[in-house]
């Protein structure tokens, strides 16, 4: 293990400046907003920031002050040793609930920024439970190593987790997850489930649709969900599609045009979230964690090929093995769809469900405060998942 | 009125490419990965190198400009004003040639004219052939014709730009060939203009819903075979169809910003939808730059499929097949191939030629075929047939029809 900075060498800045101030943009079609993709203007204006007046290394300092940080090797069954990036920071009181937080794409550990101060404050409510809180990289992703060959997949993904929270001295932990996290946690569970992860919390929750159905059960919120979903699939997941097909050829522009890249996932950040004021700098840190990880932003492609060649892609339809490891939901109107509660038996064993009505896809990011209250609630003392983790409840001795 | 078009893209485009290109990052690859995850990292390497050392745009461009005589003209378009449109056009050899109107697709262009053009103007030395006056336009958006500047430029329009350009080049009657996009807009020519003014279509890529009554278990060994190729077509190389008919703008600013990312999106297609054509790496980057110094830029050529997707006419959509006679010509690796049964709903298919090697780009790969299914269908061999279709339209059609007889009789 080792103690780790985010450095970013003096050349990369230099040559990403070099690209943003010899960039090409396309024209646009007239009154076209937001309907083709992200608009002209605002990448001209965040392309301009970037090259001038974004203080990456300001962020950078920022970054590591908040954010305690570290390496380590963790041995991936077929895959060798990764060496996996990582924030660790303990609860300031007490004994904190080990807590493995796992982003998704276009997201990062950055996501889990604002949830660990409040997740680990000592100063807070004593009445609510502390959280210790890992947020990993994924391998391909921040500043993990990617891995090497064909076929890194959920097993992997989980394995890599898991591992991570063992040799962290966690033999028992809880998780959060949204996106790809979600998938990861609830393989997590079902792999680990009982014997290490004792209860996960989700925000994105897909499955099913079940072998039989009756729509007209459906409450007004569920219909509305599936229907996002239905538009999701209609006209929100051609990144997916090409994702999940060729990551490679589309990895050629996003690792050689920072602007390209800047729109590619720029675009998810504000049609994903709920309103949420997105200043430049904000969207130009996350965007330059990808610009600067350590395999380059096509290795962070993958993860959606190796999915659906698995066959465990968003169109699967049934788990061969549903974790039994209780398992809490929090819902955010934005979020690119629901599924009725009729399908939650294939999700999981849901113990805990929070309604919010605010609050899209980056949920850690958008509504810290609304996701750690939900943690605290279902952890809490008078929680369905209080004391599942031996030893480490959240509060003192 | 049109202008006698050059090709000439200017040094400064030319050296800044050049930068560009020097300046790229590559991003790594898995082992092992070979085609399955897109295009592999040699080929992109070694195409790159060449771009950047060795590929000499200058004589392409010339090459090109002896071999092609281009031209521009403006073109009114209902609701979108006057756009200017770069085409080739190059008359018969001998006589008046059958007016010919070339419609590419995506990643296509003009370009695709190129090896058939002499094959159709020239004939082939015997006076039973027939010969061709060929027009190959850059749809609005492509090439070096501009693109339009509002939203809502559709099929309909990319019809109307088509059609207004033949009217303008004195041919009010002609026939079209389209593959790939083209396809749909000489499908949409034959439905709009067809009778009057488009007198019979061959397109390479036939596509149509199943009819009623359909009978999966009627369809012939390699009718099956090409649907199962049209499935998989959908689930693992359709990806960049639904981003260009989703998120054009987002893709745009990629292939707008990088050579090597618009190479790699367009060399993908023009191997995997090819049947083993050996392209040289000058042939593939001659085809990628007319993307990249395109006078819209190459962001502007995939709002085609967004515009379809959202015009209500989408691939799929029901509509009532063209009248007019329409001929086929088959390639085993097309993306799709649809049973004989589903023909009703494609056209009147009066010509059907099916070929045992050949994939999408025909006209590149296959010019000889593509051009020997043309002179069949519209050489004297067909009159006899062609005759009865035509004897029940109008007398000025009718005309046509034999003084197509008389100027090749007349040769």
């Amino acid at each position: 293990m080792s103690s780790y900075k985010i450095d970013i060498p003096p050349t990369a800045l230099s040559t990403l400046k070099s690209r943003l101030e010899n960039a090409v943009f396309p024209d646009e079609l007239e009154d076209s907003e937001w309907a083709y993709g992200a608009p002209l203007a605002d990448i001209k204006r965040l392309v301009a920031r970037w090259r001038d007046g974004f203080d990456w290394r300001h962020e950078e300092q920022k970054l590591n002050a908040e954010l305690p940080q570290f390496t380590r090797d963790i041995e991936v069954d077929g895959f060798g040793t990764l060496n996996i990036h990582y924030v660790h920071k303990k609860s300031e009181r007490g004994l904190g609930i080990p807590l493995l937080f796992v982003h998704g794409w276009p997201g990062s550990f950055l996501e889990s920024r604002k949830i660990v101060p409040l997740l680990t404050a000592g100063s807070g409510d004593a009445r609510l439970p502390v959280f210790d809180v890992v947020a990993l990289s994924l391998p391909g992703f921040g500043f993990s190593e990617g891995p090497k060959k064909t076929g890194f997949s959920f097993t992997q993904y989980a394995e890599v987790s898991h591992k991570l929270m063992l040799a962290l001295g966690y033999t028992e932990y809880v998780t959060q997850g949204g996106d790809w996290g979600a998938s990861i946690t609830k393989e997590i569970a079902r792999r680990y489930g009982g014997e290490h992860s004792k209860a996960w919390h989700i925000n994105l929750i897909l499955a099913g649709p079940p072998e039989t159905q009756d729509p007209s059960s459906y409450t007004a919120i569920e219909k509305d969900g599936l229907a996002r979903l239905q538009e999701y699939k209609r006209s929100g997941n051609g990144y997916y599609r090409i994702q999940a097909t060729k990551p490679q050829t589309l990895g050629y522009s996003l690792a050689d045009s920072p602007v390209g890249l800047l729109a590619w996932i720029y675009e998810k950040l504000v049609n994903w979230t709920d309103a949420y004021l997105w200043t430049d700098d904000e969207v130009l840190t996350w965007v330059s964690i990808y610009w600067f990880s350590r395999a380059g932003p096509a290795a962070s492609l993958r993860i959606y090929y190796e999915v659906e060649r698995a066959g465990q892609g968003i169109g699967r339809t049934s788990d061969s093995h549903i974790p039994t490891t209780p398992l809490g939901f929090s819902h955010f109107p934005k979020e690119l769809g629901r599924i009725p509660k009729a399908w939650y038996h294939l999700v999981g064993n849901v113990v805990f469900e929070v309604e919010h009505d605010s609050g899209g896809h980056f949920a850690a990011h958008e509504k810290p405060e609304l996701l750690v209250g939900d943690l605290q609630k279902m952890f809490g003392k008078s929680g369905p998942a209080f004391g599942v983790v031996l030893g480490r409840n959240g509060y003192d001795g | 009125m049109s202008n006698s078009f050059k090709i000439a893209v200017s040094s400064t485009d030319l050296s800044a490419l050049k930068s560009r290109i020097e300046s790229a990052t590559f991003p790594d690859e898995l082992d092992d990965a070979g085609w399955a995850y897109g295009v592999p990292l040699t080929d992109m390497k070694r195409l790159v190198a060449r771009w950047r050392d060795g590929f000499d745009w200058r004589q392409e461009e010339l090459k090109l400009n002896n071999e092609l005589p281009q031209f521009t003209q403006d073109i009114e378009v209902d609701g979108f004003g006057s756009l200017n449109v770069h085409y080739v056009h190059k008359k018969s050899d001998r006589g008046a040639g059958i007016p010919l109107l070339f419609v590419h697709g995506w990643p296509g262009s003009f370009l695709e004219s190129r090896k058939i053009i002499p094959l159709l103007t020239k004939g082939s030395g015997d006076s039973q052939c027939p010969v061709f006056d060929v027009v190959a336009i850059s749809l609005p958006g492509f090439g070096f014709s501009e693109a339009p500047k509002k939203k809502g430029f559709s099929l309909s329009q990319y019809v109307e730009v088509s059609h207004k350009l033949m009217i303008a080049l004195g041919y009010t009657e002609y026939v079209t060939q389209g593959g790939d996009l083209g396809s749909r807009v000489t499908a949409g020519i034959a439905r709009r203009y067809g009778g009057m003014h488009s007198k019979a279509w061959h397109t390479n890529v036939l596509f149509s819903m199943p009819p009623e009554n359909d009978d999966p278990s009627s369809y012939t060994a390699s009718e099956k075979e090409g649907l199962a190729r049209w499935q998989e077509f959908q689930r693992s190389g359709s990806g960049y169809f639904q981003l260009h008919s989703t998120k054009p703008q987002t893709l745009g600013y990629s292939l707008a910003d990088s050579p090597v990312g618009l190479l790699a999106w367009i060399y993908e297609k023009l191997v995997s939808w090819s049947d083993n054509y050996p392209w040289t790496d000058d042939e593939v980057l001659t085809w990628v730059s007319i993307y990249w110094f395109s006078r819209a830029g190459p962001a502007a050529s995939i709002r085609f499929y967004y515009e379809v997707a959202h015009s209500g006419q989408a691939l799929g959509t029901k509509s009532s097949p063209p009248t007019i006679p329409m001929g086929c010509s088959l390639f085993p690796k097309e993306l799709i191939r649809i049973p004989k049964s589903w023909y009703p709903g494609v056209g009147d298919v009066v010509f059907e030629a099916e070929h045992d090697k050949g994939g999408h780009f025909a006209a590149h790969e296959q010019p000889e075929l593509l051009v020997g299914d043309l002179r069949k269908m519209f050489g004297k061999v067909a009159r006899h047939f062609l005759r009865d279709v035509y004897s029940s339209l109008s007398v000025s059609s009718f005309t046509f029809f034999y003084c197509l007889q008389a100027k090749n009789d007349g040769v």
